[in-house]
């Protein structure tokens, strides 16, 4: 038996490999209709693993996120925020599950991985803050479009990376995620990012899920021996 | 079994192979080229994150016990994996397939660091498999 680990495939990206894989449990997905609220909305909720941990892509670089990226790839990640214990920032995933809990007026993200981040996605009418700090996770509001949850979110800082690679963006990152359950077993985002100052144009993407009935969210307190942060060297 | 180091370190072209990853980059941290196999006693298991860690007491060729620690994956992985806090204790005899950290420096402790992508046990049960760099990217 093998554990789960992350891999890098022959392009250079990270991601999950082994049986006990994300990608091993897409056939396992439940199968039936989606869920309801009793609004009628579609309910989203449930304990979530991603299937596609490399759907990303490669969006389009200005000069000075190329050459940001360049210089993390040369440095092997080793200045990663993750690798440090940090936020890993939206819409970064780890190869752990995430948890959606969905109210009327509040959808709540609960990350295995990364750090324990949690993020809200507010239904409840409201805006963006006009002032907002800069956040790792960013402040996302929501609303629906028929049976599509769409979460907007900006007000992001500029420290965390788009993946494990060390894709760059800056302060100005907005991100748009469409979520939409087409059945009881899966969890389909389209998800455009777009930042003026580190792509040329906006990137979108498609990230899918597989609902898991047997695995709940599991602790991961990633500072408690994270002995590993003063020997990331690098070259 | 006679317990003793068999340190192979493979100057090879690993190009074709595929690393693993944990949270940190492999890469960064660990040295592909540098691949070592020890036998010894297990001397404790931490079951924490980010990555549980195994000590494992080894005697070299002069009969010197020096101590290795081994990272290994996150406890959320490796519990999917099949195995638990209890799945390896101190005292096992193991023969553990690893890594050597890239700056040579020890943990805080003295001990050697290195990533373990298999360890056998001396019934032949394998535990722990899957390490967070089964190859790496070669170091350039």
């Amino acid at each position: 038996m093998v554990a789960l680990s992350f891999a890098q495939d022959q392009t250079g990206k990270f991601g999950p490999v082994g049986p006990g894989a994300p990608e091993q449990r897409k056939d396992k997905a439940p199968q039936g209709p989606a869920p309801k609220m009793p609004d009628g909305k579609p309910d989203l909720s449930g304990v979530w693993t991603p299937n596609n941990f490399f759907a990303m892509g490669q969006p389009s670089l200005t000069p000075w996120a190329d050459a940001l990226y360049k210089e993390r790839r040369a440095n092997l990640s080793k200045d990663d925020p993750e690798g440090h214990c940090l936020p890993a920032g939206v819409p970064r995933i780890s190869p752990f599950p995430m948890k959606l809990v969905q109210t009327p007026a509040l959808v709540i993200m609960l990350e295995e991985g990364n750090i324990h981040s949690y993020r809200q996605f507010f239904l409840d009418g409201r805006g963006h803050p006009k002032d907002l700090d800069p956040l790792w996770m960013g402040d996302s509001v929501a609303k629906w479009d028929g049976d599509t949850l769409v979460v907007d979110t900006i007000g992001f800082n500029d420290k965390t990376w788009l993946n494990g690679q060390g894709l760059p963006h800056s302060d100005q990152l907005h991100v748009i995620e469409r979520y939409q359950r087409p059945d009881l077993g899966h969890l389909s985002v389209d998800i455009t990012l777009d930042d003026p100052k580190a792509f040329t144009k906006p990137h979108s993407f498609n990230r899918t899920y597989t609902l898991l009935t047997d695995w709940e969210i599991h602790e991961y307190v990633c500072n408690e021996f994270n002995v590993d942060a003063e020997h990331l060297v690098g070259k | 079994m006679k317990l003793g180091i068999t340190l192979a370190v493979v100057f090879g072209s690993l190009c074709s192979s595929l690393p693993l990853l944990a949270h940190h980059s492999f890469a960064a941290e660990y040295d592909s080229r540098k691949t070592i196999t020890v036998h010894g006693i297990v001397q404790k298991v931490a079951w924490v994150n980010p990555h549980a860690y195994v000590w494992v007491d080894v005697k070299d060729e002069n009969g010197k016990v020096v101590t290795y620690a081994f990272e290994s994956l996150s406890p959320n992985a490796l519990m999917r994996g099949g195995w638990t806090r209890n799945s390896l204790k101190a005292g096992d005899e193991v023969t553990v397939d690893g890594y050597l950290a890239k700056d040579g420096k020890p943990l805080a402790d003295g001990s050697i660091h290195a990533n373990s992508k298999l360890i056998t046990l001396a019934d032949g049960r394998k535990v722990f498999a899957g390490s967070s760099a089964d190859n790496a990217e070669p170091t350039k």
